[in-house]
């Protein structure tokens, strides 16, 4: 199917995404980092874990998208009430003409971009549907499977701070997630320019820039940027370097209990080539890799308690690694 | 750049210079680390010719290094990595070359992409050429320190000097004992002692060529004498002695008096003037017989050999019972022991001529050997245990007195055997002595400095008769008075040695402690 799609211009990739980035732009204060990966995992079709305080854009930047992208948007507030069925949807019964029969209702799922807020409130339970529709791309109620549609994006969002009735994603399902991105707290200037625009009588309109077909196409496009062996060697020795049993660093085998997975080379390679075509290059550089290794790694290096105690961070250790992976080396 | 492979020329030409500049210093480091290792071994150790194994490790470093250059060549995609990590290139190189014979959908815009960059890039940069400021720092240090030792002067080199000097000295006294091993094959007369004379000579230049020092190879000439003289029959003087008297009585009678004249002259001449008194003693006269058969009694009467004094006893007394048969045997008979007393002289004559030879080699060793003792620093050495050396007189007695070098002190006594000549052969002796403190200084009976007269009054200690001098002063002066007489008296070369060796032991360095 996929390979019927009309086939793109890298370069229109590059300028695609950067139309983008720049219509967020109006809407979102400051938070370029988060944007850009927002676009990554969107080029990349993958999916991506928020986390931050309330009140920092976050169904902002999720609904500018959707207008951007003239794309279908959901949102859905997860609760520890909130059942599987309340996302996925459900068999109803109607009456037609006086005969009854079971008719489908579909569920906020069945949109190109969802926003799955504050996830980690709802039960494992319905985190599971969530994260088998993410994952899968189709849902089953009753003995039917129902294909999403296409492109399928979800944003969820977690706040680090209130966790009391919280259900912690797991690990295994965090994997699902193809970027976790922080949404840092705006700097004063950055604060005051949101008080500005948001505050006033009109509301920036964003236009189109794009379609679920060009979002498509990128998707083959990102795919087809070519990376050399020694860059891949350069990703691999990065993962193993996250692994305790693996790795050369004291720090790593002190704090990490388990490091990436398969799925983190994945991402760091997809993801790497995402953001060369978004630097407008036809190949994969170290500095890809690197750039992108905090957002596709840091839920997927999972630490000790010691790490907590000592208040060690993921994003630190990640910090280290790449730090200690010599370039040159590592491609051998 | 119109291709990969003009980028791959440009950036192999670069990193070719730029590590020719890198190894060619490294070159230099090697070669002067060489140098200076070979320069402070030689301090250390004698080493000949540290000059040109210093030397010769210069072209061997370069070469060397050379080779290591030529197999580092580094690979093209080496290359290209090293030129995007240099100079910011985003790895488009490395990926462009190596997907340089794929046809994939963005291959042509990434190979367009990577030569677009590489053209505004300056690819020489990737391979500066440069040195690092440690290592030209380093390198200045080594070879201005190998510089250095190789002017200031080497202890060594008198070593090595002294070296050379007792090795020409050794060639020289084995080049001695050759040709007078040459001598004695050319000789007119062969001897029966010949081959073994030959062979002794022949081991002696052996010992002497591979002794490690001229010392050494003075010890192997005494030896060496003694087995010639053990080829050398005791009895041929007291045989020579015998056909002299037997001469000097023939010479009164008519009869013998050619005879005389012909044992006087040699042995072998004898022998055949006796084999002709024999056959003319039918034609003698009856009182030539008598006067014949006295003469031959007064000679066994002298004669100190016993086979010679009993076949003159035996012809004169079957001349004087005129049995002429049993007279011209014994007179026979006493021609062939005046043949085998001609080949005994020739034997000793060999002997001799050998032996000679085995002196003048041991005058050359000698020689050097004092040179050698001169050159090593005088110091006081305090071995317990001493040698002792003492001259046999006439009869066969020798004494001799041991020193225990540096302050120890023994007597001992030796025995010589006496030859014709009244020179005793040898003698030993051993002494025990105690050993001082190496603190504790030693005096001897000083010796007159330059310019200061023997009677010049001196300030003597409490107890002393004599002024006193450290001994260390003096000793060299001691060897030469003591090597001086030596030389000028009749004593055999063996007792010579022997002193020299007791000079030199006392200037030896302690080591029995």
């Amino acid at each position: 199917m996929i390979a019927e799609e009309p086939r793109l211009d890298p370069g229109r990739v590059t300028e695609l995404a950067q139309s983008l980035e720049t219509e967020l732009a109006r809407l979102i204060v400051g938070q370029k980092e988060l944007v850009r990966d927002t676009v990554i995992a969107l080029v990349a079709g993958g999916h991506m874990l928020l986390e931050g305080v309330p009140g920092l854009g976050k169904t902002v930047l999720v609904r500018s998208l959707g207008q951007a992208l003239t794309l279908s948007f959901a949102r859905i507030q997860f609760t520890p009430d909130l059942m599987p069925a309340d996302i996925v949807g459900t068999n109803v019964i109607r009456e037609d003409k006086g005969r009854r029969e079971f008719q489908y209702q579909a569920g906020p799922l069945f949109a190109n971009l969802v926003l799955a807020d504050e996830v980690n409130r709802a039960t494992p339970k319905t985190q599971s549907a969530l994260l088998e529709a993410m994952q899968e791309r189709t849902v089953t109620v009753g003995t039917e499977t129902r294909a999403l549609p296409v492109p399928f994006f979800v944003l969820a969002t977690q706040n680090p701070i209130e966790l009391e009735g919280t259900y912690p994603l797991p690990e295994a399902q965090l994997d699902r997630f193809f970027f976790k991105s922080l949404v840092p707290f705006p700097s004063e200037e950055e604060l005051l320019e949101i008080a500005r625009r948001t505050t006033g009588n009109t509301t920036p309109q964003l236009k189109p820039v794009a379609d679920a077909e060009a979002i498509l196409a990128a998707h083959q496009v990102a795919r087809e940027v070519p990376i050399a062996e020694h860059v891949l060697a350069y990703a691999g020795k990065l993962i193993m370097a996250t692994h305790p049993d693996r790795t050369e660093l004291d720090s790593v085998k002190r704090y990490v209990r388990f490091g990436a997975s398969p799925r983190g080379l994945q991402t760091l390679v997809l993801a790497g080539k995402v953001r060369a075509l978004l630097e407008g290059r036809y190949n994969v550089a170290f500095d890809d890799l690197i750039a992108v290794a905090h957002p596709a790694l840091r839920h997927r290096v999972f630490l000790q308690f010691e790490a907590e105690a000592d208040d060690v961070t993921a994003d630190q250790l990640i910090d280290e690694v790449v730090e200690k992976t010599d370039k040159a080396k590592a491609a051998g | 750049m119109s291709s990969l492979e003009s980028v791959v020329r440009v950036l192999r030409w670069s990193d070719a210079r730029s590590s020719a500049v890198r190894y060619v210093f490294h070159a230099l480091l090697a070669a002067a680390a060489w140098v200076l290792a070979v320069v402070i071994v030689a301090r250390f150790i004698p080493l000949e010719q540290a000059v040109r194994v210093a030397a010769f490790g210069a072209p061997f470093a370069f070469a060397a290094i050379a080779v290591a250059w030529i197999a580092a060549r580094p690979r093209p995609m080496r290359l290209m990595r090293t030129a995007d990590l240099q100079l910011g290139l985003k790895e488009r190189l490395s990926t462009a070359w190596e997907r340089r014979l794929e046809n994939g959908p963005m291959d042509a815009m990434l190979r367009r992409d990577a030569l677009e960059k590489a053209a505004r890039a300056r690819l020489a940069a990737a391979y500066p050429v440069g040195l690092r400021r440690g290592e030209v720092m380093l390198t200045a240090a080594v070879a201005i320190a190998a510089v250095g030792l190789v002017l200031l002067p080497n202890p060594m080199d008198q070593v090595l000097a002294q070296r050379r000097a007792d090795q020409a000295a050794q060639a020289q006294a084995a080049a001695t004992v050759a040709a007078a091993q040459k001598k004695l094959a050319a000789a007119s007369t062969p001897a029966p002692v010949d081959p073994q004379a030959q062979k002794i000579l022949q081991d002696t230049r052996a010992k002497i060529a591979s002794a490690p020092d001229p010392r050494a190879a003075l010890q192997n000439i005494t030896p060496a004498e003694q087995q010639l003289l053990q080829l050398s029959d005791p009895q041929t003087p007291a045989r020579a002695s015998s056909a002299q008297n037997l001469a000097n009585s023939l010479s009164a009678t008519s009869a013998g008096r050619s005879a005389s004249h012909a044992i006087t002259a040699s042995p072998s001449q004898g022998a055949q003037s006796m084999r002709d008194l024999a056959s003319q003693l039918q034609s003698l006269s009856p009182q030539d017989r008598a006067q014949l058969a006295q003469a031959l009694a007064a000679a066994a009467r002298q004669a100190k050999d016993p086979q010679m004094s009993a076949s003159l006893q035996k012809a004169s007394s079957t001349l004087a019972d005129g049995d002429l048969i049993g007279a011209e045997l014994a007179l026979q008979e006493l021609a062939g022991q005046l043949d085998a007393l001609q080949q005994q002289e020739n034997n000793d004559q060999e002997i001799a001529a050998a032996i000679n030879g085995l002196e003048a080699a041991r005058q050359q060793l000698a020689s050097q050997a004092d040179r050698d003792a001169g050159q090593s620093p005088a110091t006081a050495s305090a071995s317990p245990r001493a040698s002792g050396s003492g001259n046999g007189n006439s009869n066969g007695n020798g004494n001799g007195s041991a020193n225990g070098s540096g302050n120890g002190n023994g007597n001992g006594n030796g025995g010589g055997s006496g030859g014709a000549g009244g020179q005793g052969s040898s003698g030993s002796g051993a002494g025990q002595g105690s050993a001082a403190l190496s603190t504790e200084r030693v005096y001897v009976p000083a010796v007159p400095l330059p310019g200061q007269s023997e009677n010049d009054p001196a300030p003597l200690g409490p107890g002393q008769d004599v002024p006193q001098a450290p001994y260390t002063q003096v000793i060299q002066a001691y060897q030469q008075v003591a090597l001086d007489a030596a030389d000028q008296s009749l004593i055999p070369g063996s007792e010579r040695d022997l002193i020299r060796a007791y000079f030199s032991s006392l200037g030896e360095p302690s080591t029995g402690k």
